[in-house]
């Protein structure tokens, strides 16, 4: 294999060339999803059992079988799509794949119990781009997923992949590469929004060498995975991007710093970065261009501030991950003191389609102030769960309820978390603002990496203020006072709170705890881990209110102040919940109407989710 | 360079910290993390300072004053509303972390706090977490100590498990720098002790008083590549036989 | 207790042996002891050239090690913002009540590792958790009780740990 070097652009495009005629000739494709979420629900027995059924219809040599990274639609999975039609079935089970097989591929006929039904509409569609959860996207850096092997370059090059370095190492200095990010408007993906063009041209002039790039694929936001399916699912995409940052910058030594739960992601990065060496795209004199580049993978040690720049940077080095101060810039004074850029694997992810389209075509995405588009792990209280991307500038309401197909059980929408732990909560007012960063921030939250949690009448306000903090608390580094010492007060404020304690006055100690912690705190995980709080304050007091004066709460979720009981014209003595009761508090006799004990009765919910009747009664 | 801290005009120079020019020029600023001997690290919060510039279109932040860079022009206030209200919850933090710290105490008296606002520590020591103590283990000491764990349960410790673990050299720098009393030790005659360890004790070849533990000397003579025979007298005995000496040649 | 050695110099061989190799050294220790041994850490100490305080220091703050060993089985209650929205928090308590761990613990028969984690990327099926590599979403209390049951078939209801 060690012709397989690709000495010169000419040659990539040659080998391009050369594999979309393979494919054209392979045609129909069974793709099957491998991401994460379907191959907890069982994508791999069903991959067995397509071979298998393929091998009884003699069909092997003339269809393939690829298994690829996560399509988005995650609520669905297993997920089918049969190409080159596109016909998109969910739900599959091992079952199915014969009747895939026999039916669609053999005979042109559709299995109708696996096509998509409209959940609004009930209509029943045939298309992936049909469906709505895909037609209001816009997949520009996702939508590769579903049409390549994560592990093969050759799917990635077919697709066009690396063909924007061979066009920067081709038509471009290093300079014009930074102007033309710069032109883009492309802005970090991690969470600042920080102007990547800038960063990368003050990392060029910064004297010291080497330089060092790095991708931050650490992704601690608890409720939220795009960097990871991204980095499962099209590493390449991420390796192309830095390379041509290192080439810009004037780096030779490249990082990639993962999240230590993600052992596929680190598998699929090493087997694009060993094809990628192969292909002569990393490592010495790539593309005959004298210009040296690597990259390592560096498996995180589990601790959410190493997502912040010097954290990140003195956990690589092998140190305790605590920050320090910034007053001087990593760009300038970063890894082992030298200059350093450090980008999001989405940002990393943007660079080739910025170099492949142009700068002008980028920007026609987006709005004035955020270019191209953003990936969200759209999760919570919403039908469709799953990963979307949207041009930055679409309404929370489109990404909610036309792409997230509405609330659960068409329940009342409270709330819509973006941003993660150091993001804030926004009201139903604000979900026709449009999603962009310097909008979000405005309103009190922030874009930061993405998640975007959807909450219901039956999610707590509090309680998920509570939430964010004790996540905070755990992950505090311990470094700064503010931040240590404050989290734990605010930790226990918050628990007062929720067990309708301390008073009306406890808001203002609350919120004079969190200035403190604002100003005063090193990093950012402690300077904005009040926007949970203070954005539930502004936008949610009168739930804050209800604990407090009437100790209620109104979403019935804080132990401390729900009480469980039977309505008596419901229960029919069906005795299913005084013997579900892990604690003996449910007393009745048979074919008579039973009673909850509260002193025994620890509010775990059980009997609520077994009754049949209707019958139980929170609050 | 000049910049105006609280009013006052001050000159500086490149590469200098607030905290320092403020400090050289009377300006009290309460440091508990900072030592000029050790690195700055910005880990107790206490030497907040707001900042602002001509050209910085009425922007103004709090900062750090023991790290943050003196440039030209820069606007220093040390002691407003603004910085008082912050370093008093900051104070207020840490009264609630050390209720007992006598150190702790009398700051935060001087910003009105009697008594924490806040929930004080179950089973509370003296220790702030301000770090000192490690970056002088690793300056001048043998790495010897570290934080351990993080977040809340931080604590400053020598590895776990047995004594043969430590690389501890008993120099007592630690129990020197620390600004709250919570390293301590003892010493009689013949021993001194420290991180739970027992040292032995070198004496003075002249005078006879304690000099340290042979594990200090020790490291002392690799770190500087003197010979041992340097390290058999203390400071006072070894500089009145230097100034015998230089007496000798130049009379 | 004397430790098996093999794994360890497998170990050392793998990485470069300089202070940047710490964080991965003691990612491949734990995953071959299930926990970092103090003795261990010692010899990595030395091997790498780095204080042992500060090889303590490291082991301790990151989440992906622990200094005591993990139980048999670990169960991850994946407590990430959308599993908490949906329930996670009745799920984790019922785990505590049942195992009679906290977050973190492990049985005293050393066979079950009770563990939060962030999202594991399938908030589609949220609450999630995951027992050994195998994903469990909608999680209900009630289908717990039968996932324990079926765990530990053996074990009696009223008693802990065989002695051994
Ligand atoms: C506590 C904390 C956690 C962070 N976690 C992440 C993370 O998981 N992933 C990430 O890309 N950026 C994270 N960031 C932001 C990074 O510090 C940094 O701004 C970003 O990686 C820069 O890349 P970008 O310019 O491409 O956004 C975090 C910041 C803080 C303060
Ligand atoms: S703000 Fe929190 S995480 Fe950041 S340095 Fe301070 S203690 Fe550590
Ligand atoms: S909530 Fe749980 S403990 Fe209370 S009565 Fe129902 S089943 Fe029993
Ligand atoms: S006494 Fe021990 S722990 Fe303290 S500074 Fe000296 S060597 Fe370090
Ligand atoms: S022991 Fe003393 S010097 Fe060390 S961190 Fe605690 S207070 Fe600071
Ligand atoms: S994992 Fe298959 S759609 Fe997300
Ligand atoms: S002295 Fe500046 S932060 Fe402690
Ligand atoms: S939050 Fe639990 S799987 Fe995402």
């Amino acid at each position: 294999m060690k012709n397989s070097k690709l000495t010169s652009p000419e040659k990539l495009a040659r080998l391009k060339g050369k594999l979309l005629k393979q494919r054209q000739k392979q045609r129909p494709i069974i793709t099957v999803c491998a991401g994460t979420a379907c191959v907890a629900c069982g994508c791999v027995p069903l991959t067995a059992a397509f071979r298998e059924a393929l091998k009884e219809n003699g069909l092997e040599d003339k269809i393939e079988i690829r298994t690829t990274g996560c399509h988005g639609f995650c609520e669905r999975g297993p997920l089918v799509v049969l190409q080159p039609e596109g016909i998109f079935y969910q739900q599959v089970k091992p079952a199915d794949a014969k009747s895939i097989i026999e039916q669609t591929i053999q005979n042109g006929e559709l299995v109708e119990k696996l096509l998509y039904r409209d959940p609004q509409t009930k209509q029943v569609l045939t298309h992936e781009k049909d469906i709505p959860f895909y037609s209001k996207q816009m997949r520009l850096i996702f939508g590769m997923n579903g049409h390549m092997d994560p592990t093969s370059i050759h799917d990635y090059i077919a697709l066009g992949g690396y063909a924007a370095l061979a066009r920067s190492f081709l038509e471009m200095q290093p300079e014009d590469i930074i102007e033309e990010v710069k032109k883009s408007g492309l802005r970090g993906r991690g969470g600042g929004g920080f102007l990547t063009g800038k960063k990368w041209a003050t990392c060029r002039k910064a004297p010291g060498e080497p330089k060092y790039i790095i991708c931050n694929a650490d992704e601690g936001d608890p409720g939220a995975f795009m960097d990871r399916s991204l980095l499962e699912g099209n590493p390449h995409a991420v390796v192309e991007g830095m390379i041509i940052g290192a080439y810009a910058i004037g780096s030779h030594d490249g990082y990639v710093y993962v999240r230590h739960e993600y052992p596929l992601a680190v598998k699929n990065l090493n087997i694009a970065i060993e094809a990628a060496r192969e292909f002569g795209l990393l490592g010495e004199n790539i593309f005959s261009s004298g210009f040296d580049f690597d990259i390592k993978v560096s498996r995180g040690g589990g601790a959410f501030v190493c997502g912040e720049s010097t954290a990140l940077m003195a956990s690589l080095e092998g140190k305790i991950g605590e920050p320090r101060a910034k007053y001087i810039h990593t760009v300038t004074s970063g890894l082992w003191g030298k200059p350093s850029t450090l980008n999001n694997v989405e940002t990393w992810a943007n660079v080739p389609m910025i170099i492949e389209k142009g700068a002008d075509e980028y920007a026609k995405v987006g709005t004035e102030g955020s270019k191209g588009t953003k990936v969200f792990a759209l999760t919570g209280k919403v039908n469709n769960t799953g990963l979307v991307e949207v041009p930055m500038g679409m309404t929370l309401r489109e990404i909610v309820f036309d792409i997230g197909g509405g609330i659960i059980e068409n329940r009342p929408f409270k709330a819509v978390q973006t941003g993660g732990p150091s993001g804030g909560c926004l009201p139903e007012s604000a979900l026709d603002m449009p999603v962009d960063f310097d909008t979000l921030t405005e309103i009190g939250s922030m874009m930061g990496s993405g998640g975007l949690i959807v909450m219901d009448n039956l999610t707590c306000m509090v309680d998920l203020a509570k939430y964010f903090i004790h996540f905070l608390q755990e992950e505090s580094c311990g470094k700064c006072t503010p931040c240590r010492e404050g989290l734990r007060q605010l930790h226990h404020m918050l628990e007062k709170v929720t067990r309708g304690e301390g008073g009306v006055e406890i808001l203002d100690d609350i919120e004079r705890l969190c200035m403190v912690m604002e100003n005063a705190s090193l990093c950012a995980l402690g300077s904005s881990a009040p926007n949970p709080v203070m954005s539930t304050l502004k936008y949610f007091r009168n739930e804050y209110l209800a604990h407090l004066e009437e100790q209620r709460c109104p979403a019935g979720v804080c132990k401390d102040l729900i009480t469980y009981s039977v309505i008596e014209e419901n229960c029919t003595g069906c005795v299913v919940c005084k013997r579900a009761c892990p604690v003996d508090a449910i007393e009745g006799e048979k074919k008579e109407v039973h009673k909850i004990n509260s002193d025994i009765c620890t509010r775990c919910g059980i009997c609520l989710a077994v009754c049949k009747f209707d019958a139980i009664f929170v609050e | 360079m000049q910049l105006s801290i609280d009013g006052k005009s001050v000159t500086a120079q490149t590469g200098e910290y607030i905290l320092q020019v403020a400090q050289r020029n009377g300006i009290e600023i309460p440091a508990l993390c900072h030592h000029p001997a050790v690195e700055p690290s910005g880990a107790c919060r206490l030497c907040m300072v707001e900042i602002t510039h001509a050209d910085w279109g009425g922007w103004k932040g709090l900062v750090t004053a023991c790290l943050y860079p003196v440039q030209e022009g820069l606007i220093v206030s040390t002691a407003n509303e603004k910085v008082r209200k912050v370093r008093a919850g900051v104070l207020d933090l840490l009264l609630a972390r050390c209720p007992e710290s006598e150190l702790i105490q009398n700051l935060s008296r001087q910003y009105g706090i009697e008594k924490t606002s806040f929930i004080p520590r179950p089973e509370p020591d003296l220790c702030i977490l301000c770090g000192l103590c490690v970056r002088i283990c690793e300056k001048i000491g043998a790495s010897a100590i570290s934080t351990i764990g993080r977040g809340i349960d931080k604590i400053v410790s020598v590895p776990y498990e047995t004594e043969e673990n430590y690389a501890c050299i008993g120099c007592l720098a630690c129990a020197t720098i620390c600004p709250t009393g919570e390293i301590t030790f003892t010493q009689d005659e013949q021993t001194r002790s420290i991180w739970g360890r027992n040292f032995e004790l070198v004496y003075c070849e002249d005078c006879g008083i304690a000099i340290g533990t042979p594990e200090q000397l020790k490291h002392y003579s690799e770190r500087s590549g003197l010979d041992m025979s340097y390290f058999t007298k203390c400071d006072r005995c070894r500089n009145r036989e230097a100034a015998a000496r230089f007496a000798r040649i130049t009379f | 207790m004397t430790l098996p050695q093999a794994p360890l110099q497998n170990i050392l061989d793998k990485h470069p042996h300089d202070e940047s190799s710490l964080i991965m050294l003691l990612q491949d220790v734990q995953e071959a002891y299930r926990y970092l041994p103090p003795e261990i850490l010692v010899e990595i100490a030395k091997t790498l050239n780095v204080p042992k305080a500060k090889v303590f220091g490291v082991a301790t703050f990151y989440k992906a090690f622990s200094m005591e060993p993990r139980g048999e089985t670990e169960i991850k209650v994946c407590c990430g913002t959308a599993c908490h929205v949906r329930g996670s928090t009745l799920i984790m308590d019922e785990f505590k009540r049942t195992l009679g761990v906290e977050e973190g613990g492990t049985t005293e028969d050393g066979k079950f590792t009770l563990e939060a984690v962030n999202c594991v990327g399938t908030c589609a099926m949220a609450p999630v958790i995951v027992v050994k590599d195998v994903y469990h979403g909608h999680m209900t209390v009630n289908k717990l009780g039968k996932l324990l049951k079926s765990l530990n078939p053996k074990k009696a209801k009223t008693t802990g740990a065989k002695a051994s």
